[in-house]
């Protein structure tokens, strides 16, 4: 019953359509989040030195290619894959096994790691591992596109990914002589100083957002995402999108499993669960950023490009507590602050849109 | 007079639901309640028991004025309603669901000693024979929609409010609710029974209010009206210049067989045709079927059985893709559940359904987009310039519009409606009338299912009646009046000598 209220875009300037599309709340916690982190960055010592920021950018990378990845699930209304830690430990194990497995290696190893010798080995195991990836993918968007809820799927896949993980590795650490055909990925850079794996965050996030707005897909994603019933009626099933968008977010899981692999030069399966980020597991550290980002837990509304950017802020921090002494559980407290707050002012300002309706 | 309401107003925003109505009802009687959908019936009911506080306008109780603050205010006065919906806890057993509120039961109580306690009640509502410690839901629906009666027993109400206690019962249920209905006027309480089925109301009522728009009429006696003179009452003057002209349809070759449909809700497998360039109606109250054999139709509902011939290929839809290929495209009665994506902006509601002639290689192309999404957004009278906007931001006329506007891009051959204009205001009302005949004059085939009798009347070519999920007969121009109709659709089978009580 709002039709007085219709205003074309035009003739706005940018400050009048912020305060057009977004409500108040929405725009002071963004104001709070940027107080927050320049205030951290002004009063925190050594934060903007070049190293502490490739850090920064290295570590927003990996979390970030996985909320990426995530976000197309969150978008396509499924949810969360409460499994995308294990997705990366089962990767990162098939991964390193086969970097260091006998029949895999091309020819003698030499010091530079560019040789095509290393490069064959890495490029087998890494094609491996995406294959078992989009399996697992598929097996989970299948069973959530059937029906089945996608907390209780991803769950009980979970389990069963970190178990295989665990049972071929033995539960040990694997590890692989270098040089090696990932470090270009995990430790290198091919443009100045900037990680590869930076870039490859870029990239990614770049063709993910072009992908959501430009393409059938992306536009499929939102409408099933927004309402799944009337995506259904106009002939956009739930099933073949639910098996896309988690093909798509266990790609970019194990992609990132098998970068940190390049930087360690290892793997084990408690990875992505002990040495990760403030939060020290890598699901609830790629949800927060999911959800920090603005990304409408029912689905339908948000952007990668909010989700790069929950990235970014939320590795910043991070780095800040660290930089001034907080310990880790100071780390995983201020993680859980941002998603409560984030949750609440989200939650009020749906309430607020439903009372106009 | 026992419970009398004077000048009784209630708006809500725009729409005026109630203008200055009355109501009363005395000691031990049973007051029939009829109206349209949409006359302000169960806002009527919401005042009376105290659901809906923000009325202008006189309430007297028992020689009292009287402002209730809430249902529960008003169920200690002495006043319950059933409500249409069912609010007891399935997995609960009969007596506890009774004593659900706590009253009149020791603090802490066994099952025993609540299926003693719960007895007199069930008896009462002709439940003797239920166990009291069975669980609710496995119960009939009709045992069940009783057992919410004995539940507002429990409280030893005056005033009792039946709101259309058996659309959704088959016979033998309903008989239950009629039988208990006479035993409560016998035991001198009275009875507001709102129904849409005009025998039961003749059946039980002593007199009978009818609203209409908002505006009630003095109460009747039963005796002096039969179901003709109730329904013009009903329905008052007929609208009928807000409907567009009809021409006449040659019905040569049906673009659209239906053979052995057979969805949840039908008795028996429905078989009927559809010929290009007519408007077809369905009618029926609700439960009476049309909305499952739409919805069979376009896939969005399972059929155990049948098939479609469009233009000669035999097929069944097993999801709406499948009839959306094929041009039939299908707007069901609720448009905010599977009509619209409320929080996307109208032109991607409108290009939804077409996403494949907008896009090259799986890229969309935003000018053609925006070509075709604003072409249909003025065939519907939608202002083009907000397509960028939210459609949750349009009134529900425009919503309708969008709606039935997004089929426009598949170039539809075959359209299914159900409810074409629920929630719409007059206004855009004639003009999607005026549409959807435009739409049939340019050869498409037009399916209309609608409870709303004025709308089934006058604007489709040919009718087809349903009642409680049996098709009961075809109606031709001639034959399409609001009374023939209504007799069709409400008791179809008094003419036969057979009535809803004999026929169990």
């Amino acid at each position: 019953m709002t039709d007085a209220t219709a205003v074309s875009g035009d003739g706005l300037n940018f400050v009048q359509r912020i305060r057009r599309d977004y409500s108040p709340l929405v725009i002071a916690m963004v104001g709070l989040f940027l107080f927050v982190f320049l205030a951290g960055a002004v009063l925190t010592d050594d934060f903007l030195t070049w190293f502490n920021v490739k850090t920064i950018i290295r570590d927003a990378a990996l979390v970030g290619i996985m909320a990426i990845g995530l976000t197309f699930v969150t978008l396509s209304g499924n949810f969360f894959l409460l499994s995308m830690k294990e997705i990366a430990a089962l990767s990162i194990i098939c991964f390193a096994t086969l970097m260091g497995a006998e029949w895999n290696q091309w020819g003698p190893a030499e010091g530079d790691p560019a040789t095509l010798a290393l490069m064959t080995t890495f490029l087998v195991a890494i094609a491996a591992t995406l294959i078992i990836a989009t399996v697992a993918g598929a097996l989970q968007g299948a069973l959530i596109g059937l029906g089945g809820n996608p907390i209780v799927v991803t769950l009980g896949a979970a389990g069963l990914f970190f178990g295989i993980g665990s049972w071929w590795s033995d539960n040990l650490v694997v590890s692989y002589r270098r040089p090696h055909g990932a470090e270009w990925l995990g430790t290198g850079s091919f443009v100045g100083d900037i990680p590869n794996i930076t870039v490859a965050f870029i990239i990614i996030a770049v063709v993910a957002e072009l992908t959501l707005r430009y393409t059938t897909f992306g536009r499929q994603v939102y409408l099933v995402g927004a309402n799944r019933a009337a995506g259904r009626a106009t002939g956009h099933e739930n099933f073949g999108m639910a098996i896309k968008c988690c093909i798509i977010a266990s790609l970019c899981a194990a992609f990132v499993a098998v970068a940190f692999s390049g930087q360690v030069s290892s793997a084990h399966v408690n990875y992505f669960s002990s040495e990760f980020g403030s939060s020290g597991d890598m699901t609830i550290m790629v949800i927060a950023i999911v959800m920090v980002g603005g990304n409408s837990i029912m689905g339908g509304y948000g952007s990668t490009l909010r989700t790069s950017l929950g990235a970014i802020f939320i590795s910043s921090i991070d780095n800040m507590m660290v930089l001034n002494g907080f310990n880790s559980g100071a780390r995983v407290l201020a993680v859980g602050l941002m998603i409560v707050f984030s949750i609440i002012v989200f939650a009020l300002v749906r309430r607020g849109s439903r009372a106009v309706e | 007079m026992l419970l009398r309401l004077s000048n009784v107003s209630r708006d809500y925003g725009a729409i005026q639901a109630l203008k200055s109505a009355s109501f009363e009802i005395g000691r031990g009687e049973v007051m029939g309640l009829v109206g349209e959908n949409g006359a302000g019936k169960s806002t009527l009911v919401k005042i009376i028991g105290g659901f809906d506080t923000g009325f202008t306008g006189e309430y007297f109780y028992d020689g009292e004025v009287r402002r209730f603050s809430g249902p529960t205010a008003a169920e200690h006065a002495g006043i319950a309603i059933a409500q249409q919906e069912l609010s007891l806890i399935p997995t609960m057993s009969v007596a506890e669901n009774i004593f659900l509120a706590g009253d009149g039961v020791p603090r802490i109580a066994s099952k025993g000693i609540l299926a003693r306690k719960a007895k007199p009640f069930l008896e009462e509502v002709g439940l003797g024979h239920v166990n009291p410690m069975r669980a609710t839901n496995r119960l009939s629906v009709g045992e069940q929609h009783l057992v919410e009666v004995a539940r507002l027993f429990a409280h030893n109400p005056q005033v009792l409010i039946l709101d259309e206690p058996t659309a959704a019962l088959g016979e033998t249920d309903s008989i239950r609710i009629l039988n208990m209905v006479k035993r409560l006027k016998d035991r001198g309480k009275s009875v507001i029974y709102v129904s849409h089925r005009m025998d039961e109301i003749f059946k039980v009522s002593d007199r009978i209010t009818v609203l209409r728009d908002g505006e009630s009429q003095a109460p009747r006696a039963a005796t002096d009206m039969d179901v003709n003179s109730l329904v013009e009452l009903m329905l008052g003057f007929e609208l009928g210049d807000m409907y567009p002209d009809r021409r006449p349809v040659t019905r040569k070759a049906p673009i659209l067989e239906v053979r052995g449909l057979w969805p949840d809700g039908i008795l028996d497998p429905i078989s009927f045709d559809v010929y290009p360039g007519e408007i077809l109606g369905l009618a029926g109250q609700l439960g009476s079927g049309t909305s499952e054999i739409l919805g069979a139709m376009a896939g969005s509902t399972r059929s155990r059985g049948g098939k479609l011939y469009y233009n000669g290929e035999e097929f069944l839809p097993a999801r709406p893709r499948d009839a959306i290929r094929r041009c039939i495209a299908y707007c069901s009665e609720d448009r905010k559940r599977d009509g619209l994506f409320l929080g996307r902006p109208i032109m991607e509601n409108l290009s939804a359904p077409s996403l494949e002639t907008i896009s090259i290689n799986g890229l969309l192309n935003g000018a053609k987009e925006r070509a075709s999404t604003t072409e249909n957004a003025i065939k519907f009278t939608v202002d083009p310039t907000r397509l960028p906007q939210e459609a949750g931001v349009l009134s529900g006329g425009n919503q309708q519009k969008v709606a039935l506007g997004k089929w426009l891009s598949v170039s539809p051959r075959v359209i299914l409606v159900n409810e074409p204009t629920r929630g719409v205001d007059v206004g855009a009302r004639a003009e999607i009338y005026q549409i959807l005949r435009d739409l049939a004059d340019q050869g498409a085939a037009i399916v209309v299912a609608s409870t709303d009798i004025q709308e089934i009347t006058n604007l489709p070519d040919r009718v087809l009646s349903f009642y409680r999920g049996v098709e009961v007969g075809e109606l031709h121009l001639d034959e399409m009046t609001s009374a023939n109709i209504l007799e069709q659709i409400t008791d179809p089978f008094r003419e036969a000598g057979i009535s809803v009580s004999e026929r169990a």
